[in-house]
């Protein structure tokens, strides 16, 4: 019996890419948890500020905001840096990790078809969230490319920064949701995502503009309201690199997992 | 040519010696079978054929060239544990193996096919792992390490916690696999197994092969043609009748194993310990499991 003769290292990555984000979208839709947490929490989510915002004159305009927010905050935050974690640790817990390495699947491969998975399950959460925002009433004013590109940039951060937390310090599924959480929630208060930040005390905003999900939410808030590339581009500049040093550590992280698995 | 060998490997777990200079060579077509207590390093050695640790010295060499990534690709692993996603259903566990190994479309369509049927496992199409018993995740797991047809299909107790007419099953397609030339290493607590299906034994103890061959080769390694196993109230007595006889005596579970140089019909016996109370007495041929207690000096202190 002869191995499958293999074929070039790029078209190879590529199927295998395409095979590993498969199987995630594949487990995630057979996981209810994930559709509760990741799809109805973030539409409960937004009829609740629907229903705050709308129901006094004084706010009825910010709720076009509201779903860039909960989108990037709260589905984009659960769904791609949690999602992640958990998803690195189940791998090592249930030795499929270990199946893994025995293969030929290039180490690449894993980290670009986690991170369309990822984008695959932000697509159908962006969908989710903007068509109910859009049947209650919200609008989006601006350029749907820069919108598209901010939630492109803002999903590689979260997972480059799951791949950090899961490689590093996630040992067991049970370490997972606590961290989430605990870290989780105040970054995402910090940033924005349920409230405009004019409510922000001075000393607190300026601690929000080291949260990189404070400069997601604004950026894709302002490209709501119609402001341009140029206008955003300082946001941008920080979501750039913010994203690439994040998938940079995660890479990282992810190589001294697995030579760490090795030895384990 | 041998496919497979291990130089000298030795590899420490916090000081401690699991691997001492291992060494095993496989034959091409041959199905290998390692034996050994708990915690001997099987595993170890396998894990270390995988890539999975790291030698601390020795090498490893496939088909005479060193072990590498895309010798690795020749080998076909199933692991001790359970390594399947749980929320996907057998085909598509296995095809998605399939496609990391890179077989085109096609052929990952037929393969797969083809091992769920000779796996048995087409009536659970669409059924979740986690919904399947234990003795059919393992067959999943054994299928996964074909989907590549592999040259090497390494079993790390394949038939551990599955039932007698599964395991049969089992050691049917291992069969199968042996006469369409696959060579096999596989480890096994279960003597009868390694019996039926290998073609050599290895007995390992503390990180190394102390005797490998045949069955009938390891036999020999018993000083005995035949094994009087006796029970009786009066130990010291049937003890002593026995050595008077010139027969050396072992002990396991608490009842006297007699090694007789020659073969004596139960009534013989009998006749022999005549005077003496008895509460059972046994007479079988010496087998792979007398050899390998010899071999690991595995019986009970008398
Ligand atoms: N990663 C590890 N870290 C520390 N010790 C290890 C590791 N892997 C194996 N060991 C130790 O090495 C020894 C051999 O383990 P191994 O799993 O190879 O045994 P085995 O022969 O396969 O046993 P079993 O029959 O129970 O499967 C054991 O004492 C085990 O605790
Ligand atoms: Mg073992």
């Amino acid at each position: 019996m002869k191995p499958a003769a293999p074929g070039s290292t790029l078209t190879e990555i590529m199927s295998q890419t395409w095979a590993i984000s498969a199987r995630i979208v594949r487990e995630y839709s057979r996981q209810r948890r994930n559709l509760i947490f990741w799809a109805v929490f973030p539409a409960l989510m937004l009829l609740l500020f629907a229903s705050i915002y709308l129901n006094n004159a004084g706010t009825a305009s910010s709720f076009d905001n509201t779903p860039a927010g909960i989108l990037i905050g709260a589905a984009l935050f659960f769904s791609c840096l949690g999602g992640t974690v958990s998803l690195i640790v189940t791998e090592r817990e249930r030795r499929t990790l270990r199946r893994l390495l025995v293969s030929p699947l290039h180490p690449a491969a894993y980290f670009l078809g986690v991170t369309l998975a990822c984008c695959a399950v932000a697509a159908a959460q962006t969908f989710v969230v903007y068509l109910i925002a859009w049947l209650i009433g919200a609008r989006f004013h601006g350029s749907i490319a820069l919108g598209v590109a901010i939630i492109a940039l803002s999903v590689c951060a979260y997972v480059g920064l799951g791949f950090f937390f899961g490689a590093r310090f996630a040992k067991r599924a049970e370490d997972v949701n606590g961290p989430v959480a605990a870290l989780g929630v105040p970054l995402l208060v910090l940033g924005g995502t349920f409230f405009p930040i004019t409510l922000l005390p001075a000393f607190l905003l300026k601690l929000a503009f080291l949260d990189p999900v404070f400069h997601m939410n604004q950026a894709l808030k302002r490209a709501t309201a119609g402001e341009t590339w140029w206008n955003l581009r300082a946001s941008l500049l920080f979501l750039l690199a913010f994203a690439a040093l994040s998938i940079l550590i995660g890479i990282a992280s992810y190589r001294q997992m697995l030579t760490e698995e090795k030895r384990a | 040519m041998s496919v497979l060998s291990f130089q000298n490997i030795s590899k420490s777990f916090a000081k401690k010696r699991t691997l001492d200079n291992f060494n095993l060579t496989l034959e091409q077509g041959e199905v290998y079978g390692l034996l050994g207590p708990n915690g001997c390093g099987k595993s170890t050695a396998i894990n270390i054929l995988a890539n999975l640790l790291d030698p601390d010295s020795g090498t490893v060499t496939f088909n005479g060239l060193p072990h590498n990534r895309q010798s690795r690709r020749c080998l076909g692993i199933c692991p001790q544990e359970i390594a399947l996603y749980r929320d996907l259903d057998a085909r598509e566990n296995l095809s998605f193996f399939a496609q990391l190994f890179g077989l085109p479309r096609p052929r990952r369509l037929s393969r797969v096919t083809e091992l769920l049927q000779l796996f048995h496992l087409e009536q659970f199409a669409g059924i979740p792992i986690h919904a399947l018993s234990g003795g059919w995740q393992r067959r999943v797991n054994f299928a996964v390490a074909l989907v590549h047809s592999p040259q090497l299909l390494v079993l790390d107790e394949p038939t551990s916690a599955v039932d007698m007419e599964a395991r049969h099953e089992l050691w049917h397609i291992i069969e199968q696999l042996r006469l369409q030339g696959c060579t096999i290493l596989l480890t096994t607590h279960l003597l009868d197994e390694a019996e039926h299906l290998c073609s050599r034994i290895g007995i390992m103890k503390n990180g190394s092969i102390l005797r490998q061959g045949t069955v009938l080769e390891l036999l020999r390694e018993v000083p005995a043609l035949a094994i009087a196993t006796i029970e009786g109230p009066e130990k010291h007595c049937l003890r002593a009748r026995a050595v008077s006889l010139g027969w050396q005596m072992r002990s396991a579970a608490g009842k006297h194993i007699c090694l007789m140089p020659q073969t004596q019909t139960l009534a013989q016996v009998v006749q022999l310990f005549s005077g003496l109370d008895l509460a059972s007495v046994t007479v079988q041929p010496v087998s792979l499991e007398h050899a390998y207690l010899e071999v690991i000096d595995g019986w009970q202190a008398s």
